[in-house]
């Protein structure tokens, strides 16, 4: 039978294969490509099939494969709720990232295709094993270290680039810290005998294995349990770009790598340190030593950690002008909202007043919410960035502009993307934000801190949404730049391919099916994880924290804060439609135009404004002017090779500097 | 369940027309107001209905990289702000039931982030310095509003709107510091809500040729201005729900009436002060409402703390 264990093997096995036959495709790209999404779309198919089981139905028990009593070794797979949560994200992104790099490739001219087929998909087999496996030490090392050389071989993909190899080199080596941390705490925690469990024997560093030795250490050495948790937080920290160790590595990984693989390592490799720090700081502790945990103690940490990292994130996303880099450092912002969701839940798990455990089961269900969303608007923003660079060749916000014209379907889902980012109602965004919102506010009468971290989400979701009108202004509205209309001029444009498109149009679909429809999540997600509870997930799970329907929406904390998109739609949509009458009601002719050039004759790159000019003051203010060297200089390092004109580009700079603070 | 569903389909078009209507004839006091006290004749109280008859049959000239794109947001930016109707007690209870503080704040946010799409759009040097600066007053001035509409949710308890809008903001039980702190905050930032001098910053007629809408003309022109107008009946009735809500409980006609009053006064204090203030600058405006938004932080702690 295809329980969702095996169907998880098996598709690791269908991504593994294939990357081990994938260079006796080199000639060809197309075939390698197709064969490549082939492999990826099946293995997807299994653990789609396997994580909607468990959706619906609640886990099943681990399975153990590839065991060997003499190592000490056992390859034990278990999907439950939240594996399942974190696989259909995983399936999802890599179809959308598969199904894009086969037209994608053909613009690296000097590059074969087995080598970035090969790695991306034991790249995913990686993913999926993460986060399936419940060996901390063996398989967790293998995945982890699979996941980092395929992530390091990717972004490598254009090494004649040295800024590449140098991002690739430092991700490798925090991958490495980030490991070895991460597997001193499992081997603080580790029994020192063989555990017996329900009649199977476990191997010492099972996760089962660590929980059942959880009461024994913290009566003998509670301070070895602190020192391991401290180093789980450091880990899994730096994995998913966590004030302060994330920042090192991850916004040189992410602009990096072809754009098919930066929406994977966004949308779903830093996902896999949410993963870790939410499975080992929730169901590590067995319910019995639950009062010897901090719980509260550590939730201040880690929803202080989450402010800061947010607001940070997205302070620094503001002075970005390289598209990649914008919105890899807008990953370290929302992993901020993620940690910021589970730190609430974290510090009000332990609460003995019902209520507060209400909150707690709000403010994770926001944090997974958010993870999801995250990964899916984020990954389509990386694939419109993609199609930014493969049409324009270049990363830079100051040579684009006017593209809605040349690329309607990359603009309107480049709309759809950053409306979700910077949470416009009806879109996903808002949704999870809205929950992690109304669990931060609700939190007042248990803690004063809470909401205060709340605000400032609320104030950094306003950063995001200044950041991502630059983004999507310069590139897809205002003025079209000397760059872009020598880019699409006849004879050597580059014309945007079906697939491309379809991989774009996919993610927005989502990212709008799910900002009308979040009751479907918040239920599914309260039925998986309650079917599985465990350690101190058993304390929240008296009552769903979130009711609702397809008309009445979403009610959280028993009505105190309600949602209801399909009614929002209708009342908007009507008035919507009004106000189109109304444009048309007068009978007014339309004529198209030329914009007042401000006095001037000619349209000139010079008095374009261009992405640099947004925001001068308050950059200024937040002291976050972005890199000016990197962003100068990444015009030669990510370039494909166009000829850069810096000169120009700080001309055209100095000029929109002046005109603002005239 | 039919019955609450017609209701509250009447109390949204009740409240949607009202807007409608009355929004042309704040404009015009305020024009006249301001008129009488820089010593001027100033234009005839009708005249602002009279702009957008005109406007909605004039020549469309339309400038920008995405047309359609462009129109649809001329639509979503009236809609958007006619929608908040359907979310606050104007004289009549609240219309729709299925939002709460968050979803307010973001579709009020909304209104303005569309204006700045369309001024992108159409991408003129002037257009795109209006909208910079205005991104930079939404950013500051977005929170302000959700900390003052929280802390009557935190004394209160609830995010739903009608507990919101019924003075809980001054406390449930005991007096809340808070509530008094925001209510100052709000008033301080007031005219930048309804962009009028001094905060005007982002149209700035004189300096940046209204900024976002330069490019706009016709019946486009005709609903950003509507828009605008309607902004400002919808910011006073905001204001009003939130930290004047006494009387609206009263039987229908006097609660009503009591309403669009209060809302008058307000639209008049801001007339005085926009005719008798020079404009900010963007740098200062921006450092002063950073200030304000910390002052805020610390209500929201103050009110989760029980004063």
């Amino acid at each position: 039978m295809l329980n969702p264990e095996n169907a998880v093997m098996w598709a690791m096995l269908v991504c593994i294969v294939t990357a081990v036959i994938m260079p006796l495709f080199n000639r060809s790209k197309r075939v390698s490509g197709w064969l490549a999404f082939a492999a990826a779309a099946i293995s997807a198919c299994l653990v789609f099939v396997a994580a909607v089981y468990v959706l619906m139905n609640g886990g099943g028990e681990p399975i153990s494969f590839l065991k060997s009593r003499a190592l000490g070794f056992a390859l034990r797979l278990h999907v439950d709720g939240l594996s399942a949560v974190f696989l259909l994200l995983t399936a999802f992104v890599s179809i959308c990232s598969a199904f894009y790099s086969i037209e994608y490739l053909g613009h690296y001219e000097r590059h074969g295709p087995a080598r970035y087929y090969s790695w991306l998909l034991l790249f995913i087999a990686a993913l999926y094993g993460i986060v399936s496996t419940t060996d901390t030490m063996y398989f967790f090392f293998i995945f982890w270290q699979l996941m980092t050389v395929a992530g390091f071989a990717l972004m490598r993909y254009e090494n004649e680039k040295r800024a590449n190899r140098r991002a690739a080199a430092k991700f490798f080596w925090m991958m490495q810290l980030a490991c070895f941390v991460t597997m001193v705490g499992a081997f603080l925690l580790a029994p020192s005998g063989i555990v017996v469990e329900q009649g199977e024997e476990l191997m010492r560093f099972d996760f089962v294995s660590l929980q059942s030795n959880m009461p024994a250490l913290f009566s003998e050495s509670p301070g070895v349990i602190t020192a391991a948790f401290v180093l789980f937080l450091i880990g899994f920290g730096i994995k998913m770009g966590m004030w302060p160790l994330g920042g090192i590595w991850l916004p040189d990984a992410h602009p990096a790598a072809p754009s098919p693989v930066s929406a994977l390592l966004s949308g779903v490799m830093i996902k896999t340190g949410v993963y870790g720090v939410m499975r080992y700081f929730l169901w590590l502790v067995p319910a019995e030593s639950l009062s010897d945990f901090h719980s509260g103690a550590w939730g201040l940490v880690i929803a202080l950690i989450g402010t800061v990292t947010l607001l940070l994130g997205t302070a620094k996303a503001l002075g970005q002008e390289q598209t990649k880099r914008l919105l890899a450092y807008h990953s370290i912002g929302q992993i901020g909202y993620i940690l910021l969701g589970f730190g609430i839940c974290l510090s009000l798990v332990s609460n003995p007043a019902a209520g507060a455990r209400q909150v707690a089961l709000l403010g994770l269900f926001a944090a997974l919410f958010h993870t999801i969303n995250h990964g899916v608007f984020k990954s389509l923003l990386f694939l419109n960035a993609g199609s930014l660079l493969y049409v324009t060749d270049t990363q830079d916000l100051n040579k684009m502009g006017g593209l809605m014209r040349y690329m309607p379907v990359s603009g309107v889902t480049a709309l759809v993307g950053a409306c979700s980012i910077s949470g416009i109602p009806l879109f996903n965004g808002f949704a999870s934000k809205w929950g992690l919102y109304s669990a931060g506010f609700q939190a007042a009468p248990w803690s004063a801190y809470l909401p205060l971290c709340a605000a400032v989400a609320v104030f950094t979701s306003a950063l995001t949404l200044a950041s991502f009108v630059k983004f999507f202004g310069a590139s897809f509205m205002s003025r079209a730049g000397r760059h872009v209309i020598e880019s699409v001029s006849e004879g050597s444009r580059k014309v945007l391919d079906w697939k491309m498109k379809v991989a774009q149009v996919l993610p927005a679909l989502v990212c709008v099916l799910l900002g009308i429809f979040p009751v479907v999540v918040f239920s599914r997600f309260h039925y998986a994880l309650g079917r599985d509870a465990q350690g101190m997930l058993l304390s929240l799970t008296d009552g769903a924290p979130v009711e609702g329907g397809l008309w009445r929406g979403v009610e959280a904390l028993g009505a105190k804060a309600v949602f209801a998109p399909i009614g929002l739609l209708v009342v908007l949509g009507a008035l919507v439609l009004f106000c189109c009458w109304l444009l048309r009601a007068g009978g007014a002719q339309r004529r198209p135009a030329s914009p007042w050039l401000c006095g001037y004759a000619w349209d000139a790159e010079d008095f374009r404004y261009n992405a640099h000019g947004y925001y001068g003051e308050l950059k200024a203010l937040f002291k976050c002017k972005g890199n000016t060297r990197l962003n100068r200089e990444s015009d030669d390092m990510y370039a494909l090779g166009s000829e850069t004109d810096t000169a120009a580009r700080g001309r055209a700079g100095v000029v929109a500097e002046k005109t603002e603070t005239d | 369940m039919w019955y609450d569903l017609l209701t509250s389909v009447f109390r949204g078009l009740v409240n949607t027309v009202l807007l409608l209507a009355l929004a042309p004839l704040c404009e015009g006091i305020v024009r006249k107001l301001t008129a009488r006290i820089q010593s001027r004749q100033g234009p005839p109280i009708r005249q602002a209905y009279y702009d957008i008859l005109k406007l909605l049959g004039k020549e469309d000239i339309e400038v920008g990289e995405s047309p359609v794109f462009q129109r649809l947001a001329a639509a979503l930016g009236l809609a958007s702000v006619l929608c908040i109707a359907w979310l606050i007690p104007m004289g009549v209870g609240i219309p729709f039931s299925g939002g709460d503080v968050i979803l307010l704040v973001y579709l009020l946010a909304l209104g303005a982030v569309v204006g700045v799409l369309a001024g992108i759009a159409s991408g003129t040097t002037y257009s795109m310095l209006g909208v910079s600066r205005e991104v930079m007053m939404l950013i500051t001035l977005e929170p302000l509003l959700i900390i003052a509409l929280l802390v009557a949710a935190v004394n209160g308890g609830s995010m739903r709107l009608e507990p919101v809008f019924s003075g809980v903001v001054f406390g449930d039980v005991t007096f809340s510091y808070a509530g008094l702190i925001m209510l100052l905050m709000v008033l301080a930032a007031f005219q930048a809500y309804v962009k009028r001098v001094p905060f005007d910053i982002a149209e700035a007629e004189t300096e940046i040729m209204e900024g976002a809408l330069m490019e706009y003309s016709g019946p486009k022109l005709a609903l950003f201005k509507y828009a605008q107008m309607c902004r400002l009946v919808v910011y006073s009735g905001v204001f009003v729900a939130l930290f004047v809500p006494w009387g609206n409980e009263l039987m229908f006609p006097l609660g009503w009436l009591l309403f669009w009053l209060k809302v008058a006064v307000l639209v008049v204090l801001v007339t005085v002060l926009a005719a008798s203030h020079a404009r900010y600058r963007i740098d200062q405006a921006v450092r002063y409402f950073l200030v304000m938004v910390a002052v805020s932080f610390g209500a929201l702690v103050l009110a989760a703390l029980g004063y």
